[in-house]
């Protein structure tokens, strides 16, 4: 089936954040204060000026999803120009999500501009309850909760058939952290920046949590939260001003439930993903500065590079291991760290990519800074992998 | 803390796999219309949408797809259990099922190792099919 060309219908032209971080001392409404605040004031509109607020659900936190759901943000923030509010809930992919509401609310009239934050505070939630929470994330709890499954099992077994059939090595595997924690090293909003990059023998020396995981493979539970303003893209150019816009999508099911979700579907639907959002764009894969994934776990990532075609099969952890998607290397790939540089969010990790793939977009990422970043891959993904949504960016129309 | 373990959340029609699973025997659904073995059980064929739904006894044989044997950070409830080994197994039968394989060390397990199934009797309603090494 031929693609149309997109011409791009929305831009975000506003970003805030806040440093992901352990911080039980601040409440999840003292976080979505200033990350609104900061967004809505990056870019140039008037609180007023915002017509909707859509929401990244936040996961495990019942009381503030709930909130948030039933509209206490717009009233809390004095948006008296607000007309409507959600939340959307898919895990990991939520926030793609509140952007494809965003453009329903945009080109239907419903509203001119958009608020889409998020936040998490995973550090006052007592520790058996968030292990609780990602032992049954995406998992079904009849034909695999019960024999013991959890979120990092459930990365192991992909990752386990992966290497066994790619050839990709553990010292290959171990290279996927180096290089995320180098670029997160680098990055202000990071857990981690500032600190030591881990090299691949520290990395296989830390402690199996699961075969073939290490807990320097696995994640950090943090708290953070973002925001963006999303426009029309016609108002974005009149504006004119920093701004990323949306230039193609294209998103593929897999399956709820990860024992029925075949490792050959998921590579097919990662690769044809990027080939349908590329191709919506006007783009080839060659024009692409900044392959900005978000894959919550580094395991998966040779597995993406090889997919998306940056890598040649069997080739994905090499690339890695040779420091080719480090910082400074000739590949900028996944430069917040995703979640095991920039500490987890829950579905903020995801949302904190958008704001990178914008904020690169727009120039503003410092260090990390893309040079000519004219163009942005970037996927999220839900759940436990239920889906695979790729995107892609530009800083102009 | 409740740390008992759980039990597998069933619906009217995944009963017979469990009540199977109580006599040692491992069912699989089965579509009369499209011919399919279906995993996991389905209030209509998915692949059909019929509901002339049956059951087939499998042979109890299969490969092992995938696995990761767990060292630490699991739910409390499964913490007596490690190291314990969750695997993917491909049954004869054509269909893919979670579990766990057992009376072996972990290091023994490997893809595409054949595997066998044993029951391992969560309570008096639940057994669950576990694998072992041939």
């Amino acid at each position: 089936m031929e693609v149309a060309v997109s011409h791009g219908k929305i831009a975000i032209i506003g970003i805030g954040e806040v440093p992901t971080r352990i911080m039980p001392e601040r409440t999840r409404w003292d976080i979505l204060y200033d990350v609104c605040m900061e967004a809505i004031k990056d870019s140039g509109l008037h609180k007023n000026d915002i017509e909707g607020v859509i929401t990244t659900a936040p996961q495990a936190q019942p009381v503030i999803a709930s909130e948030l759901s039933f509209g206490k943000l717009p009233e809390e923030l004095g948006l008296k120009g607000c007309k409507d509010n959600c939340i959307c809930n898919a895990g990991g992919a939520g926030t793609s999500n509140c952007l494809r509401l965003a453009e329903q609310y945009i080109t239907s009239g419903v509203a001119k501009a958009v608020l889409i934050p998020h936040v998490t505070v995973h550090s006052d939630i007592p520790i058996e309850d968030t292990i609780n929470f990602f032992a049954r994330a995406g998992v079904d709890m009849q034909w695999e909760y019960p024999f013991g499954s959890t979120y990092n099992l459930i990365m192991g077994l992909m990752a386990n058939r992966f290497m066994h059939e790619s050839g990709c090595t553990p010292e290959e595997m171990a290279s996927v952290v180096t290089a995320l924690r180098s670029w997160a090293a680098k990055d202000p909003n990071s857990l981690f920046y500032g600190k030591e990059v881990p090299t691949v023998e520290k990395v296989l020396s830390s402690s199996m949590l699961n075969t073939p995981l290490h807990k320097r493979e696995s994640n950090m539970l943090a708290d953070g939260g973002s925001a963006m303003i999303v426009v029309s893209a016609e108002d974005a150019k009149k504006m004119g001003r920093p701004a990323a816009y949306k230039l193609g999508e294209s998103v593929r099911y897999f399956s709820g439930t990860p024992v029925v979700r075949d490792i050959r579907v998921v590579q097919e639907g990662l690769r044809i993903t990027a080939e349908e959002a590329l191709s919506q764009a006007g783009i080839t894969k060659e024009d692409i500065n900044l392959w900005n994934c978000y894959l919550a776990y580094p395991l998966g990532h040779p597995m993406m590079a090889e997919m998306l075609g940056v890598a040649p099969k069997g080739e994905g952890g090499k690339y890695f291991l040779d420091g080719r998607m480090s910082f400074g290397g000739d590949i900028p790939w996944s430069t917040i760290g995703d979640a095991p540089g920039r500490g987890h969010t829950g579905s903020g990790v995801s949302a904190a990519t958008y704001v990178e793939t914008a904020r690169q977009l727009m120039g503003k990422a410092g260090e990390r800074q893309v040079k000519n970043c004219r163009y942005v891959y970037q996927n999220t993904s839900g759940g436990s992998g239920f889906n695979n949504i790729a995107t892609i960016w530009g800083g102009q129309l | 803390m409740d740390m008992t373990k759980p039990i597998p959340l069933t619906q009217p029609w995944t009963e017979a796999f469990w009540e199977g699973t109580k006599h040692r025997k491992l069912l699989i659904q089965h579509c009369r219309d499209c011919n399919s073995n279906i995993f996991y059980p389905r209030k209509f064929c998915p692949e059909c949408w019929s509901e002339n739904l049956d059951w087939i006894q499998a042979s109890g044989k299969g490969t092992v797809h995938s696995f990761s044997t767990a060292y630490d950070m699991v739910e409390p409830r499964f913490m007596e259990d490690l190291p314990y080994t969750l695997a993917y197994v491909d049954l004869d039968e054509g269909i893919r099922m979670a579990t766990r394989i057992v009376d072996c060390e972990p290091e023994e397990i490997e893809i595409g190792k054949r595997v066998e199934v044993t029951f391992h009797k969560l309570n008096d309603d639940f057994y669950l099919p576990y694998f072992k090494l041939i």
